[in-house]
């Protein structure tokens, strides 16, 4: 097997394939995930994100398909978990000094549902409805690994995994072992299980909370009312796609149930560990 | 074989760690940075006081070390850039990795060679830290058996390695940019 790391999305991003492909294959999938990466930061000025948060009401921003993509399946995963996910949630993250501001000398707008915030057109352009700053964090980790693994298929490759910091998914025919980070000891695996041919996705905060203003707060937040999620516990989400993954282990730890219809919605199942 | 300390030996026996694994040697990583390289040689690099206050005012990070570990690759006579090898040490990671750099100390390409985590007491104590630094880039050191897992977990952030590369941006552009 070939396997490689590099630094991308804030994280470490691993990728293995099967010898047979090569590592011109690798070199291509991290080269895909490196342009994803400068589109889809939160930080970066250039980023069609930054040009959205920075755009006023009223103003039409051209994105990459692949942003557009995004947008488009946040905005459906805000709907069917009620708006327990939803990326128009960066204000309250700005807030807590875990994002910079995107644009420091305005007024911070106020958390709105991503509906009201911008709309997709038919040509793939994105219209800002009202004052409000996204971020994609919570989705497009889970949407890179689902586009690495695609270079990696076309570029002939059999068999593999690709794991964006916790976020993966195994391809080819071949099982492949997960170990699952224990939330109270995280140098140690809680379960282990097998995945064939789908992706699993884990979010938890045990490297990310931090106390602010008297509170504890993390990355992860109830996209209804802020509320930073902090629970000791992690949820898990297997799915067919990394993104939808990616972004249903927010509504799982937001509501606590893994049961939730935006699951079936997706074909997708959970578990809190 | 190799010669590996014992002491090394015996950390890893003790605290055997959950999550480890070893992605590439430095001569994989130069060739996968400098495909076009017939050759490639040390460059050791020792910066004086006056570089190292440089690297400081260039990167906004305390430079650390005086002296870093460095590749030249080349294609004949021609240089066709550098590859420096560094580790980081965070909260519960050590991270080995190489940094390829153009000429001009534009970088070209980075690669972790190994990443090895720790959670336990192991990782306060000075010594086990010691025993790692500037050994573990080198093949080999730090390998743990093979067959480790894919891990999902909670995500863990890569802000070590991303000042480290920032820190040798600077110390090529103070030190090897023609």
């Amino acid at each position: 097997m070939i396997r490689r790391a590099q630094p991308w999305l804030g994280t470490l991003v691993e990728i293995t394939v099967d010898d047979g492909a090569g590592q011109d294959a690798v070199t291509r999938a991290f080269a895909e995930i490196a342009r994803l990466h400068a589109l889809m930061s939160f930080h970066d000025r250039a980023s069609d994100i930054a040009r959205i948060n920075r755009t006023l009401p009223g103003d039409v921003v051209d994105v990459d398909a692949a942003t557009c993509d995004v947008l488009r399946l946040a905005l459906h995963v805000a709907d069917v978990s009620g708006g327990a996910f939803d990326i128009a949630c960066a204000p309250w993250l700005v807030d807590r000094n875990i994002l910079p501001a995107p644009a420091p000398d305005e007024v911070r707008p106020a958390p709105r549902a991503s509906a009201g915030v911008f709309a997709l057109e038919d040509d793939g352009r994105v219209v800002k409805l009202d004052a409000g700053w996204i971020d994609v964090g919570g989705i497009a980790k889970g949407y890179i690994v689902d586009a690495a693994v695609a270079v990696l298929q076309q570029a002939g490759a059999i068999e593999g995994c690709v794991n964006a910091g916790g976020d993966l998914r195994a391809f080819g025919a071949a099982p492949v072992p997960v170990a699952v980070r224990s939330p109270r000891a995280p140098g140690q695996a809680a379960r282990h299980i097998m995945l064939c041919d789908e992706a699993l996705a884990t979010s938890g905060s045990y490297f990310s909370a931090r106390v602010h203003e008297g509170g504890v707060v993390s990355a992860l937040l109830d996209a209804r009312d802020g509320r930073p999620l902090v629970a000791a516990a992690s949820a898990s989400v297997r799915a067919a796609r990394c993104a939808v993954a990616d972004a249903l282990t927010k509504v799982v730890l937001a509501t606590g149930d893994c049961r939730h219809p935006a699951l079936a919605a997706f074909g997708a199942t959970a578990f809190l560990t | 074989m190799r010669y590996v300390p014992l002491t090394v030996l015996a950390a890893c026996a003790v605290t055997a760690p959950a999550f480890a694994t070893q992605y590439l040697s430095p001569e994989q990583a130069e060739k996968l940075m400098f495909p076009e390289a017939d050759a490639f040689r040390p460059h050791p690099l020792a910066l004086d006081t006056a570089q190292m206050r440089q690297v400081e005012q260039a990167s906004g990070l305390p430079t650390r070390s005086a002296q870093w570990r460095v590749v030249g690759a080349y294609k004949g006579d021609t240089l066709l850039g550098y590859m420096v090898l560094d580790d980081v040490i965070g909260k519960f990671e050590l991270i080995s990795y190489a940094v390829g750099l153009n000429p001009d100390a534009t970088v070209r390409q980075v690669e972790i060679l190994a990443y090895r985590e720790s959670h336990g007491s192991e990782i306060r104590l000075p010594a086990w830290r010691r025993q790692f630094v500037g050994k573990s880039a080198r093949s080999g050191d730090l390998r743990i058996g093979a067959g480790i897992n894919n891990i999902s977990g909670a995500t863990l952030s890569c802000t070590h390695v991303t000042d480290g590369v920032r820190r040798i941006a600077a110390v090529a552009q103070v030190a090897l940019a023609r």
